[in-house]
């Protein structure tokens, strides 16, 4: 053994990279080819190849209608990595918590229109039940996914859902605490679970939650639920917030947005490599004509009754389409 | 107005369930990937986590961990540890990060069941924390495992270790997708969080970071340590669903999760860690003895954790107990014996200091296991080494996937706890690993073990070369004495006052 004629060399990187001329990113180093389960198509799990769970990961992952021969070359656009994501959202909080500490200073939410809280009441508090759904969503994509790079981008999301569903229950207190009478801070279940403006997301988000095809499940979710919510509940209604001086909601959102265009931007860069393979192009439209239509239903319903709700709706819609244009894909 | 205080919107953040209506409970939640063993959703809410964080405080909190650890590497590169420390330690690095790193990774897969499919609310933000933890440990340590890979081809493994069929690495994902890959919400809250977390990786994260310390490997103690702050924390999911469990008439099954994932953990833990603690850490350095520490970490703390929550130690208790002296030195001299067969260079760990200390430790070692070793030093110092290494494979058991061993030489009761299932024989290395596969077979059986393989003809050819060639080994990877046998001249005649004893 120890007088063995060739010996292999040692390597500037992991064995898996070192083939490429271009010396490994830190990102790189970290992120790839992590998901061991892919080694072996017929038995992911080490254990009897029939477990369900074994199953689930051969019908949900490994025979996914969306096909690519090598998953693992997903690159996030943003090459985030655990500690650099820290940091920018560390950044990020700091400049909410100072949003929050001000506005709560100057008493910002009793300068807020009694008719504009009962809009928060009934459009803005329940969305704490919208994120966590999507926040439940991301967590199954994590798992499902084919390569380690699309479970972390879809991880970061998770928090990021958490982190807005964390913003809606603070702002929650504080709203209830201004206007103790509109049932903010109690009714909110009761409205995610019957209110007609809310109806259209629970329907999208259930059933996207049980998509459970791993592409398929990113497409509801990531290309049709994450647009309509950022088009209707983050921007529509933030937008109308600027009509009554609703500061907090807007440079909230404005914080949160700058999440969802960092999911976009991976999201983006997922569906540009499955259109590599030009068979995914069909694959991708067809879910698309299936979950558009819930997605613009869901904006519609949640808009209908917000000052200019027409017009909100209309440009949520818009950008939905113009997204999936854009990505080369026929929109609805 | 102050900022609000984490506790006054923190309950609202944990209140999401709802009551689906365009899907049903059970296609939100199905069983087997939700585990809510027939308790009603409502039930699950009083989860209550008692390690609380929100989301900004998290950042903030990891961030400085995070810089921490990162500048303790950076400020410390300079001094070159790795290449002055002893081999013994680097062996433990080696076999630590291709062991660790890439499974840590993995559990995010295990927090992420949580996160989606537990009913418990509290559990499904804690998890989200959990996933981001494990993304970290991965990360973390890959990235500092990484900068060693110009030193030798070994340190590949630390990203290749899990993506080969290297029987240690083969053991090690038998183990962990059984406890947190391909198990319900509440099975991963207990097995992963509860038994293996809270049990033993303050085993292997804060008793192995005192040998580090001792070492003068501080880069390792302060990551490893850093790591086990996050262990900590997201551990603490599984105390919560056990009450649930207990309070709606589930404790049989709890115990049962509980006794599996225990016993499964204390084997892969007799293979990697107890080599680790008592033969590759170099004697000046051990803090104690591994069956110390697992006195202090296991059976003084764990014992009473589950006892406080009112189950039962696991019915093999007095068998653990007995093994604690017994199971880690036969893995020992299994791993130097077969040592081509892993991607880390076994420190013999046998001077006669070495055995002063383990005879102290483990009265009845020279009679034992140093006959063993014994006839191993003759062999060396008497220029047969071609008599040190394998010429056959080892049994191997179909649960824990590591040989099967026993006391030999004086103490000798080696012995194969045999079972017939559906026509098929299967052999395990103890009772409780026998038990573990009864408990449910359709989990385990078809699976097949590196002998399995071997003799079905999945490996060619059929001799030590087929082999290496299956596990992925390669010369340059494959392991080989950590001190170049220099050890061994403690045993020839001509050294003074040195004796075999």
């Amino acid at each position: 053994m120890t007088d063995a004629p060739e010996v292999l060399k040692p390597l500037r990187t992991w064995s898996h990279l070192a083939t490429r001329r271009r010396r490994p990113t830190e990102y790189e180093v970290v992120s790839t080819n992590l998901h061991y389960r892919q080694d072996n198509p017929d038995s992911p799990w080490e254990l009897d190849p029939d477990i369900h769970m074994n199953k689930w990961y051969r019908r949900y992952c490994n025979d996914s209608p969306l096909r690519h021969d090598d998953w693992d070359a997903f690159r996030d656009p943003d090459q985030l990595v655990y500690r650099t994501y820290n940091i920018l959202q560390d950044g990020q909080e700091t400049y909410v918590r100072s949003v929050l500490e001000q506005f709560s200073d100057r008493e910002h939410d009793s300068g807020l229109s009694v008719e504009w809280a009962g809009i928060l009441a009934s459009h803005h508090t329940p969305a704490r039940y919208l994120f966590h759904t999507l926040q439940m969503a991301s967590a199954y994509l994590s798992q499902m996914a084919p390569a380690s790079t699309i479970s972390n981008c879809s991880t970061f999301e998770a928090a990021d859902s958490l982190r807005w569903l964390t913003h809606t229950a603070y702002r929650t207190v504080e709203l209830s605490r201004a206007f103790p009478d509109l049932g903010i801070g109690t009714e909110e279940r009761r409205r995610w679970e019957s209110d007609d403006a809310w109806q259209g997301f629970r329907e999208l988000m259930e059933k996207a939650l049980v998509a459970w095809d791993w592409a398929e499940s990113f497409t509801a979710v990531n290309l049709v639920a994450k647009p309509a919510v950022e088009g209707a509940v983050l921007s529509g209604l933030s937008r109308a917030g600027r009509q009554e001086d609703d500061l907090v909601l807007s440079l909230l959102t404005e914080s949160q947005l700058r999440d969802s265009e960092r999911h976009r931007r991976w999201s983006t860069a997922l569906v540009e490599m499955a259109l590599e393979n030009e068979g995914n192009r069909d694959v991708l439209n067809g879910w698309l004509a299936k979950w558009a239509p819930m997605g613009e239903a869901a904006v519609d319903a949640y808009c209908a009754n917000l000052p200019d709700g027409g017009a909100l709706a209309a440009s949520a819609k818009e950008a939905m389409s113009s997204f999936h244009t854009g990505l080369g894909l026929a929109a609805g | 107005m102050p900022l609000l205080d984490r506790s006054e919107y923190y309950d609202l953040i944990r209140t999401t369930n709802w009551t689906p209506s365009y899907v049903s409970e059970d296609e939100l939640y199905p069983e087997e990937m939700s585990g809510s063993r027939g308790i009603p959703m409502e039930k699950w809410e009083s989860f209550d986590e008692p390690y609380k964080v929100a989301y900004g405080e998290y950042v903030a909190t990891q961030r400085e961990k995070d810089s921490g650890a990162y500048s303790v590497k950076a400020a410390l590169e300079r001094a070159n540890f790795v290449d002055t420390a002893d081999p013994g330690w680097i062996s433990i690095l080696k076999a630590h990060y291709g062991a660790i790193s890439v499974p840590e990774y993995a559990a995010m897969t295990g927090e992420a069941r949580m996160a989606r499919f537990s009913k418990a609310p509290g559990n499904r933000n804690m998890a989200v924390f959990g996933m981001m933890d494990e993304t970290r440990h991965g990360q973390i340590q890959l990235y500092f495992a990484h900068e060693h890979t110009r030193r030798s081809r070994q340190w590949d493994w630390a990203h290749k270790a899990m993506h080969a069929n290297e029987w240690g690495a083969l053991a090690a994902r038998h183990f962990f997708d059984d406890m947190m890959m391909t198990r319900d919400a509440i099975a991963v809250s207990l097995m992963l969080t509860f038994a293996f977390e809270t049990g033993f990786t303050n085993m292997q994260f804060l008793g192995l970071a005192a040998d580090a310390a001792e070492a003068g490997d501080h880069t390792f103690a302060n990551l490893i340590s850093s790591v086990q702050t996050d262990e900590a924390r997201h551990a603490q999911q599984g105390g919560p669903n056990l009450k649930i469990l207990i309070e709606n008439g589930r404790k049989d099954e709890a115990q049962k999760m509980i006794d599996v994932a225990f016993w499964r953990s204390w084997k892969l833990f007799s293979v990697l860690t107890g080599p680790m603690m008592d033969y590759y850490t170099p004697l000046e350095s051990r803090e104690q003895s591994f069956k110390e520490f697992m006195q202090e970490w296991i059976i003084g703390q764990f014992e009473r954790q589950i006892t406080d929550l009112g189950l039962d130690t696991p019915w093999y208790w007095d068998e653990f107990i007995r093994a604690l002296d017994e199971t880690h030195h036969g893995m020992h001299l299994g791993v130097w014996y077969w040592r081509p067969t892993v991607w880390w260079n076994p420190a013999a760990g046998v001077t006669p200091e070495d055995r002063d200390w383990l005879e102290e430790k483990y009265p009845g070692w020279n009679d034992t296991w140093g006959n063993l070793w014994d006839v191993i030093i003759e062999n060396l110092v008497e220029g047969r080494p071609e008599l040190t290494g394998p010429a056959t494979l080892p049994m191997i058991c179909n649960m824990s996937n590591i040989p099967i061993v026993g006391t030999p030489s004086n103490g000798w009761n080696v012995k194969d706890y045999p079972l017939v299932h559906n026509g098929r024989l299967y052999h395990f290395g103890s009772e409780p690993d026998r038990w573990v596969f009864e408990q449910d077979p359709e989990r385990y059986q078809g699976h097949m073990n590196f002998i399995d393989r071997f003799l079905a003809g999945w490996i060619q050819p059929m001799d030590l070369m087929g082999g290496l060639q299956y596990m992925g080994l390669a010369p340059g990877e494959i392991g080989d004495d950590a001190h170049n046998y220099e050890w061994v001249s403690r045993y020839t005649p001509d050294v003074a006052g040195t004796a075999a004893g």
